[in-house]
């Protein structure tokens, strides 16, 4: 454990070196990130100019959904995102076997060889949406609630990572599926909906089935209504299973690796 | 002319030949679809109209906007561009007579035919499940000044493309100021929302950009969210005025750029 610790901090290390170097780049994808972040927020402020509920739910506590989904998002893109998106092209060009060779947990090496600062930078953003959110109705989370808050944010980012795995897994399968990852970012538009606007077959798919609405919207009711064991359950479990789901996929399709070249 | 036709023929062929990279775009286009249909539908729960239009006017709207972005939307033309001029693809063009911005275009044409007419058969599917919520205005004279003010939308997002794609002159990566405007565009283009939604003074603001006139506009003709004739008459004139000036920038674009081009090898 404390040797995949010092692996994660060198590549950490690496990374932020990486970033002192490239400057401009840096500065230009934080600038994507706020931007992106800011089109989904103004959207759902120019709603609420025309209407007063979604689904039931209040101007500030859809802010505060959306505030949760895209801090899920962003850590996932701080810590992961590079490095499984260069996985997919590794897969395809036969650079994967850098990772073969390498002596520890295969998945582990490829999925967190980079951090993208401006994620991370971006995350804190996400956190002032959803502390000024909960400021503005009046919420006042108390210490555990904080902590369960933190405990499925990080059960949000296990399944986002494993759906991103999965969908990176199809290039074992097939080669020539370029912009597959657009899978993730679809399926992450529905997170930013609240569960009570999903109906009938909808319901099914994305609540039930993926787990896409439960990883937003399990956090905010914390923060809205306190702790609920049903969603922190539905939250953990789905997180376990994805991840299995992931694991899984992803070794069986390394047994289709066949690299190539030589 | 004879030269741009050969080119709009390969396009047409080799956009046939990729039809996996439009299903995969269809069935994402679906997906967000229904997000539109979720979300918007959630926010009519509690009122029958928003800006005036009712839910069905608002699906209508998304719906049309999705259909159209397969006729005129430029997609990935950028890093097509981008990378002809990083790999020195274009050389070849600098030496024969042909003008690079009319060849890329040629195929930018052939490529949405392809793709506008390929999306009309899972409509064919989608229009009998939604045809309880779809209403579209029945004046005559929207089919035609929607048709132009489409074409003119293909011309702008083609330009606004290709000068991206011409910044890779100057930059090695472009990929970042691609995925900043699309945010942009996203917006201003009314794709997240009827532009008439937002604050009059904004609306007006956003009528002076180019972005309105890309996707918006023709949109917004169709489905009926421009009530007067002289306002559309108005709206296509600052149409014009954009694919001029961004035809003009394509082009200092690309002598400026050609001046710090440098090929190398044969």
């Amino acid at each position: 454990m404390t040797r995949y610790l010092q692996i994660w901090l060198a590549s950490a290390r690496y990374s932020i070196v990486r970033t002192l170097m490239f400057r401009f780049d840096f500065f230009l994808w934080a600038t994507v990130e706020l931007f992106w972040m800011s089109v989904n927020l103004l959207m759902i402020s120019v709603i609420y100019d025309h209407t007063n509920s979604i689904a039931g739910w209040s101007k500030y506590e859809m802010l505060l959904l959306v505030g949760t989904s895209l801090l899920v998002q962003r850590f996932l893109m701080g810590f992961f995102w590079s490095s499984i998106f260069e996985l997919g092209r590794n897969i395809r060009s036969g650079y994967f076997d850098f990772f073969l060779a390498q002596p520890g947990n295969i998945l582990f090496m490829a999925s967190t060889r980079k951090l993208d600062l401006d994620g991370i930078l971006n995350s804190f953003v996400a956190m002032g949406v959803v502390a000024y959110s909960a400021h503005r109705l009046g919420l006042h989370p108390s210490a555990a609630d904080l902590a369960l808050y933190a405990v499925m944010i990080a059960c949000g980012l296990v399944i986002h990572y494993s759906m991103l795995v999965l969908s990176i897994s199809v290039a074992f399968w097939i080669t020539s599926a370029q912009g597959i990852e657009g899978i993730y970012f679809t399926l992450s538009e529905f997170s930013r909906l609240p569960r009570e606007a999903f109906r009938g077959l909808a319901s099914l798919v994305f609540v039930w089935l993926l787990p896409v609405v439960v990883v937003s919207n399990a956090p905010a009711q914390t923060l809205l209504h306190g702790f609920q064991p049903v969603w922190a359950l539905a939250l953990l479990a789905a997180a376990l299973l994805w991840l299995g789901a992931a694991v899984f996929v992803f070794h069986r399709g390394l047994r289709r690796y066949s690299s190539a070249s030589s | 002319m004879n030269k741009y036709r050969h080119a709009f023929l390969i396009g047409l062929q080799s956009n046939l030949v990729y039809r996996w990279n439009f299903a995969v775009r269809g069935f994402f286009s679906l997906f967000h679809l229904a997000v539109v249909f979720i979300l918007w539908g959630a926010a009519y729960s509690g009122t029958r109209s928003i800006g005036g239009f009712s839910f069905g006017q608002t699906l209508t709207y998304f719906l049309v906007m999705l259909v159209m972005q397969f006729f005129v939307g430029a997609f990935n033309e950028d890093y097509q561009i981008s990378e002809e001029i990083r790999n020195g693809l274009i050389n070849q063009f600098l030496l024969k007579p042909i003008n690079y911005f009319l060849y890329r275009f040629s195929i930018f044409v052939a490529a949405r035919l392809v793709t506008g007419v390929l999306i009309l058969l899972p409509l064919l599917v989608a229009v009998p499940l939604l045809r309880d919520y779809l209403t579209l205005p029945t004046d005559l004279w929207r089919i035609p000044l929607g048709v132009v003010a489409m074409a003119f939308a293909a011309l702008i997002q083609f330009s606004i493309a290709y000068c991206f794609g011409l910044l890779t002159f100057w930059f090695l990566e472009i990929q970042g100021f691609v995925i900043l405007s699309m945010a942009v565009e996203s917006i201003l283009g009314g794709q997240m929302f009827p532009l008439d939604l937002l604050p009059g003074w904004a609306y007006r603001l956003a009528q002076l950009l180019p972005f309105y006139y890309q996707t918006y506009f023709p949109a917004a003709i169709f489905t009926g969210r421009i009530h007067d004739l002289g306002a559309v008459w108005q709206g296509l004139g600052i149409q014009l005025g954009w694919v001029v000036i961004l035809l003009g920038l394509n082009q200092f674009l690309w002598t400026r750029g050609l001046r710090r081009h440098t090929a190398v090898g044969g």
